[in-house]
């Protein structure tokens, strides 16, 4: 086991706007723009960022779509994106673990 | 280290808490209100073509129609979860539940109240399909938190017109008895039947083959 799984961690999911926009994503199929940015009480700008990080690193898929004759932008979770969050909460509780045991 | 601990649990946390507040309940809305609809406007049909004019039968029958447009909601939704490949019972259809389930218990504890205020006047059963529309409007309202945005909408038309209801008929017997029973239907058929296929249509036009889990 790794001593310092804290140092382990995802730096690109461990930002907190970016782990939250994962967090949400993990636990839905898809959700749109709009939901995240009211949910996270973000910025347009400031979710565009973060998004488009977490897609340059194939972590997030961007599906544009038109709903009501209007723009839907929606973004879910890739393959690679789960697995990389999973890793993220497996390190969270093994250094819980490891701290409780010392 | 402590300290190292008490971040990695708070991390966690609020992952959990984002991850509960992301799971909304997606359940393609469109079939169930239309069926719900249906359900509505041939009950209020048969209600009033049958002459189900008295207080026992008024209540009877549209405890009846609740309970089977519930049944079929609820077999609707599972074939919808089955087809996606997922449970059933997941934590955003418990909180659907949970969150209209005081609204649905007291509509019935109304009906048996009434049942019983109605006995020497059977007009007084005409405050029961207003008094169901504010709770119902209630339930949606409350569920509305863990569905999409317009079912909070379609709670707060319950809602309002339920009391507007309750203004008028208060107006009305103040002034003159209320009209007969059967005219209750029409209400009913209207707000339980018309209000949902109205909703039901609206969104499979906007929704199609949006059948997102």
């Amino acid at each position: 086991m790794n001593p310092e799984p804290f140092l382990q961690l995802n730096r690109v999911i461990h930002e907190k706007g970016r782990l939250a926009i994962m967090s949400m994503l993990a636990a839905s199929p898809e959700l749109s723009f709009t939901e995240l940015r009211d949910a996270l009480a973000m910025t347009d700008g400031n979710l565009t960022t973060h998004i488009r990080a977490l897609q340059q690193e194939g972590y997030v898929a961007v599906a544009k779509s038109y709903q009501n004759n209007r723009p839907l932008t929606t973004c879910s979770l890739t393959a690679a994106g789960r697995k990389a969050f999973a890793e993220y909460i497996n390190l969270l509780e093994q250094i819980i673990r490891q701290t409780r045991s010392k | 280290m402590g300290m190292e601990t008490n971040w990695a649990a708070e991390q966690l946390q609020t992952i959990r808490t984002l991850m509960e507040r992301s799971a909304v309940y997606r359940r393609a809305l469109a079939p169930i209100m239309l069926f719900a609809g249906t359900v509505g406007v041939l009950a209020a049909a048969t209600g009033f073509l049958c002459h189900f004019d008295s207080p026992d039968a008024f209540g009877c029958m549209w405890v009846v129609a609740a309970m089977f447009a519930f049944s079929g909601v609820v077999l609707i939704s599972r074939r919808q979860a089955f087809k996606a490949k997922e449970p059933f019972w997941s934590p955003p259809a418990d909180r659907v539940v949970q969150a209209m389930l005081p609204s649905w218990l007291a509509g019935l504890i109304a009906v048996s109240v009434f049942r019983f205020l109605a006995v020497n006047d059977p007009q007084l059963f005409w405050w029961l399909p207003p008094i169901w529309m504010v709770l119902y409007g209630l339930a949606l309202y409350g569920a509305g938190f863990f569905m999409p945005r317009g079912i909070r909408l379609l709670g707060w038309c319950f809602l309002l017109s339920g009391l507007a209801a309750l203004v008028i008929l208060a107006i009305k017997s103040m002034s003159g008895p209320l009209p007969p029973l059967i005219y209750a239907h029409y209400l009913m058929g209207f707000f339980f039947g018309v209000l949902h296929l109205a909703y039901g249509a609206y969104l499979y036009l906007t929704e199609k083959g949006k059948n997102a889990a």
